[in-house]
């Protein structure tokens, strides 16, 4: 039904996509998996229009098809489901499903939206809720299937669904694959994007694999081990980026015990030791971030104890975390990471303003002295430091972001995605720095979805799936695909 | 990138204040060769003049915006509850008490409406609601009558012209100069700008949000206390209609004076220049016999032009 | 009973109390012309309310309604010679097409409406001004009383307060019954989901601050008609009781929430409090002082109850 051929597409100089071939027939699920960086998400989002493609064609039912805008997919019967939802919280649960719709008339009345979302909300699983009810009293899974209930409601033939399941608990996955079925028995083609293993082989009936950029062809999922899956997923080849692990780590600094938080769903027990870098593998969901963000105060710790250099702690907010140097880098650098209208050295001693000033006054000399010495541990040149940090480039931004806390003699940096959107040159460099800092005694905590991130810079490695810790071992004890069994739950599937 | 790079580099190469600088020689260039009694000495004064009391607020409404609250919309009403507070305490306490208990309140009725916008979350609401509640205390405090004061520091401080400058222009130029320096040179000018900047990011990096909404509140209450006891002071007399309507020319210097709408760029200096270039474009319109409608409507097409222009520009910085 | 009814039957027995209490004190708030008043005293800034809430509910805000009245005002009365009601058409529809540029201009330019609409108060002002040649423009006085009958009032109504009740209606209907209007509320409850939906931005804003702009048009030349005469430095208190009534009306100041009706429950509040103030004698200063003080106590009150609600859903998701 669907045939995506020849696909190519750059962001400047970086080739995302290079001959990418897709093809999906009406009634089927396919699988669309492939390594974080590997180009899912961008052939998904030219499917969906909101991406142009640089070169190569698309057609369906034979037809080839210019797809420019979201205007033009959904003509074309192409139905996106994002990770970010497009529920309106404050609308009906009936007038979500029919949100952007514009067929059903200029008049409308609440009781007529809900008799018509009706039937499109049993088929996904949703018969018991109250059409009239506000979205916002409904939780992730069941503000999912509305999403489904619209691709229904809009006959969509070609549904992308971009991990519908990872903020979600094992029951709603049932819900949601129940609905995917039925999408899937009503003639629709369902690409489906995931990281999650038991999910493939139970649901999918082919899987295209993406890897570099570049597709395998589809192979079909009754036929297929694990082991083989893994195997066309990896062999990304990044090994010469990495600086070598540490010779010895100190002693123990920071110890979790039994430690919850939203977005864990069991208890997790930890321990860092000084000059260590510790990586806390898993995909959107895991729980890996929501560890980070509960040591650095940003949510609540709800039970169990964190003891820092033998001391209790328990910041409340980031000011607390930030005075035990405890410091955080988000994954989202230009939400809170940078102030992208100021200068690199304003952003270099935002964090360190004190250190810098005296009796209140900025000292030029001690801020000149402060941000040199983080431009050179982080390789920032001079001519950086004259730009605005909203004009760098990513990898440079991120050395920003994570540089600015370097002034504040930290003793556990906290990092969520430490290369999320950075070029593969830069990505080197700050592996580098991160080492070198941990070299002089700080400890490191990233969580990362990237396998090859993860095995290369960790000294020791904490994997997660759907909010629990799966186990912890010496990076030397881990490869590329026991960790990819670990983060996908391959297990469950087999 | 790194072409893109280099063409946005460019693009930041010219201050944002050299606008307002170029349109005021533009001006003034304009305006001298079409109007001969524009260049005269006096008639620059009277310019300049017009342009303190409204330049030192706008200097403090500045802090608002590079903070990243936009503006506040009870400034004039202050103004007139200050001015009437200011006459009573002077009346009873003499003018030096009456000018330090004026300037305490003034930074007590900021840091109130600072709680409330960090509370609410929309300072031009929340300054809407206070403008009311002050104008409404003025009136109550005055017994919406005229106060008179009478004291030679204050006739002093309304009238007097040290070296032949009149003391509000010697109060505009130090407080343009002062606060140019608190941002510029302060630690905590820097947190304002910040927090302005990417209030999330400042969060993140520990900075104190809270307490630069409260200085930057602070800062506009203390602008606008200088005017109401200066305007006091040159008329002996102040009431509680005092300052009317003048909210939006606090504004209008702030706007065209190109700050950020956003936050986290520009000087109080660019405010300043603002309300000199709007009182420039209102003198040579009032010697070429404009009248104040149209004067007004040009004012708000020129605010109109530069929010639009401004916001155009620095959503390609991005 | 969900908590949108919940809160709406707060803030209608809210208005009530008030009534109430105050009728208690003041004979005329249960005779018949005491009601007539009433109403007429609403009718000029609820029908600027509906169009702000309006701009509220699309998570912007329309603050140049004043100057717009204003400006209304002053053409009305100069077009007066052509007819009333061919003059109130064209003011109306110029006033709507005004605000549609100004919903243009905001969508294209993508900036704070807050901030705009303060630009466009200034400059309409003026234009007012010159228009006006700032003088108080009169209805001829041979023709004085061919607008009497706007103050004539049936059992307790009068046409510009019927046309209040009527519009209020009819923007309700509007709001919750077409495309378009629930294409504001949708964009005002979460415009990047909305886009992501597949909803217009630009029809929205444009409809909600092209509607704000007309009734602003329509309330000014209905008061400049009633009274004679129309000034260009007249309405400019209007926003802030406008403001007021929808956030007291149940309006959130963020947006997607709340009701055309709400807001009439909100101007009443209002009328009710600031009328009776003055029965009793307080001066006229007093009433804007009340009116600023309850809407410092509502929007503080509602971020109190937002704060705790907040709390409350995050207990509870991490219970659950």
């Amino acid at each position: 039904m669907l045939r995506m051929s020849g696909i190519v597409k750059s962001y400047g100089p970086t080739r995302v996509l290079e001959d990418v071939d897709l093809a999906v027939e009406a009634g089927e699920v396919m699988a669309l998996m492939g390594e974080n960086g590997a180009g899912k998400s961008t052939l998904v989002k030219i499917l969906a229009g909101i991406e142009p493609a640089d070169g190569g064609t698309i057609s369906i039912d034979g037809a080839t098809v210019s797809i420019r805008s979201p205007g033009h997919a959904q003509a074309a019967g192409i139905g996106y489901v994002a990770q970010e939802l497009s529920i309106v919280e404050s609308l009906s649960v009936a007038e979500n499903v029919f949100l952007g719709d514009e067929t059903l008339g200029f008049f409308r009345s609440a009781a007529s939206l809900a008799r018509r979302a009706k039937p499109y909300l049993a088929r996904v699983g949703l018969d018991h809720i109250d059409p009239l009810s506000l979205a916002e009293e409904h939780s992730v899974a069941e503000r999912q299937l509305v999403e489904i209930a619209r691709l229904l409601s809009r006959k969509a033939r070609i549904a992308i669904l971009d991990e519908p399941t990872a903020a979600l608990s094992e029951t709603e996955i049932v819900r949601v694959k129940a609905a995917v079925r039925t999408l899937a028995a009503e003639g629709c083609a369902i690409i489906y994007v995931t990281h999650r293993m038991p999910e493939v082989f139970d649901l999918t009936q082919k899987v295209t694999v993406l890897r570099n950029g570049k597709s395998f062809p589809a192979v079909e999922t009754a036929g297929l081990s694990i082991g083989d899956l893994i195997e066309a997923m990896l062999g990304r080849q990044l090994g010469q980026m990495f600086p070598p692990r540490a010779a010895h780590a100190g002693e123990e600094i920071l110890r979790l015990d039994a430690c919850r938080a939203s977005g864990l769903k069991a208890p997790v027990s930890l321990s860092l030791r000084r000059g260590e870098i510790l990586a806390l593998a898993g995909q959107v969901g895991s729980g890996a971030g929501a560890v980070l963000r509960m040591l650095a105060g940003v949510t609540p710790i709800q039970s169990g104890s964190v003891t820092l250099e033998g001391s209790a702690y328990a910041p409340s907010g980031i000011a607390g975390s930030i005075a035990r140097k405890v410091l955080y880098c988000s994954d989202d650098r230009k939400r809170d990471g940078i102030f992208a209208v100021r200068s690199v050295p304003e952003n270099l001693s935002a964090p360190a303003l004190s250190a810098v000033s005296r009796f209140g006054l900025l000292s030029p000399a001690l801020e000149g002295e402060h941000v040199t010495r983080i431009a050179r541990q982080f390789g920032l040149g001079e001519r950086f430091l004259g730009r605005l940090a909203g004009n760098l480039s990513g990898g440079n931004q991120q050395k920003v972001a994570l540089g600015k806390w370097i002034g504040l003699d930290p003793k556990i940096l906290l990092v969520e995605e430490p290369t999320r959107g950075v070029d593969v040159g830069a990505r080197s460099e700050i592996y580098n720095n991160l080492r070198n800092l941990a070299d002089e005694g700080l400890s490191i905590i990233f969580a990362s979805s990237d396998t090859q991130e993860v095995l290369g810079l960790a000294d020791r490695i904490a994997s997660f799936f759907h909010g629990e810790l799966v186990r912890i071992c010496n990076a030397d004890d881990v490869t590329a695909e026991s960790l990819t069994r670990d983060v996908t739950r391959a297990s469950e599937a087999a | 990138m790194t072409s893109q790079d280099a063409s946005q580099r460019a693009k930041f190469t010219i201050p944002k204040t050299a606008y307002g600088l170029i349109a005021i020689l533009v001006l003034l260039v304009v305006a001298s060769v079409t109007t001969p009694s524009f260049a005269r000495v006096d008639n620059i004064f009277v310019v300049i003049r017009a342009a303190s009391l409204t330049g030192i607020v706008a200097i403090g409404m500045s802090y608002i915006t590079i903070s990243g609250n936009l503006f506040a919309l009870s400034a004039s009403a202050l103004g007139a509850l200050l001015a009437v507070l200011f006459a009573l305490l002077t009346a009873a306490f003499g003018f030096a008490a009456g000018l330090v208990l004026t300037l305490g309140l003034a930074v007590f009725c900021g840091l109130a409406q600072s709680l409330a916008i960090s509370l609410i979350g929309n300072p031009i609401i929340t300054t809407l609601a206070f403008g009311t509640v002050f104008r409404g205390l003025a009136a109550l405090f005055s017994g919406n009558s005229i106060l008179r004061i009478e004291s030679e520091a204050a006739l002093w401080l309304g009238t007097a012209r040290p070296l032949g400058i009149p003391t509000q222009s010697w109060a505009f130029i130090i407080a343009a100069l002062l606060s140019w320096f608190v941002i510029r040179h302060f630690k905590i000018g820097r947190e304002i700008v910040l927090c302005g900047a990417n209030p999330k990011a400042a969060v993140a990096s520990g900075l104190r949000v809270g307490l630069v909404t409260a200085i930057a509140c602070a800062a506009l209450s203390i602008g606008v206390a200088i005017m109401a006891i200066m305007t006091v002071s040159q008329f002996s007399q102040a009431k509680a209609d005092l300052f009317m309507g003048y909210d939006f020319d606090y504004i209008a210097a702030v706007l065209v004076g190109g700050i950020a709408l956003r936050g986290g760029k520009g000087t109080p200096l660019q405010a300043a220049l603002g309300a000199v270039l709007i009182a420039l474009l209102q003198n040579f319109m009032l010697l070429h016999g404009l009248s104040a409608g149209v004067r007004m409507t040009i004012v708000g097409l020129l605010v109109i032009a530069s929010i639009s222009l401004f916001h155009i520009l620095q959503g390609r910085g991005r | 009973m969900t908590s949108e009814t919940k809160s709406n039957l707060a803030r209608l027995g809210l208005m009530i109390a008030v009534y109430l209490i105050l009728a208690a004190r003041i004979p005329s708030y249960y005779s018949q012309p005491g009601i007539a008043a009433l109403l007429d005293s609403a009718v000029l800034a609820g029908i600027i309310a509906i169009g702000v809430g309006l701009t509220m509910i699309a998570g912007e805000m329309d603050l140049s309604v004043g100057s717009m009245a204003a400006f209304a005002g002053i053409l009305s009365i100069q077009l007066f010679p052509y007819g009333m009601v061919p003059a109130l058409v064209i003011v109306v529809l110029f006033c709507g097409l005004l605000g549609a540029l100004q919903g243009y201009c905001i969508y294209k330019l993508n900036i704070s409406s807050m901030v705009f609409t303060i630009g466009t108060l200034i400059a309409l002002r003026g234009l007012t001004l010159v228009v006006s040649n700032e003088k108080t423009v009169l209805i001829p006085f041979e023709n004085i009383a061919e607008t009497d009958f706007l103050s004539a009032k049936f059992f307790v109504f009068s046409i510009p307060s019927a046309t209040l009740l009527v519009l209020v209606l009819l923007v309700d209907f509007f709001s919750r019954r077409t495309l378009w209007g629930r294409e504001i509320f949708a964009i005002g409850g979460g415009r990047g989901e909305a886009r992501a939906a597949g909803v217009s931005i630009r029809r929205p804003i444009i409809v909600a601050f092209s509607i704000s702009a007309a009734l602003a048009g329509l309330a000014g030349a209905l008061l400049s008609f009633r009274t004679g005469s129309a000034s260009p430095l007249g309405f400019e208190a209007v926003l802030l009781e406008a403001v007021t009534a929808c956030l007291i009306g149940g309006i959130a100041l963020a947006g997607g929430r709340g009701s055309i009706l709400g807001v009439l429950i909100g101007l009443f509040t209002i009328r009710f409090l600031v009328s009776g103030i003055a029965a009793l004698g307080a001066p006229f200063w007093m009433q804007s002082l009340a009116t600023g003080a309850l809407l410092i106590f509502v929007i503080i009150a509602e971020a109190a109850i937002g704060y705790v609600t907040r709390r409350r859903r995050m207990a509870r998701a991490l219970t659950a």
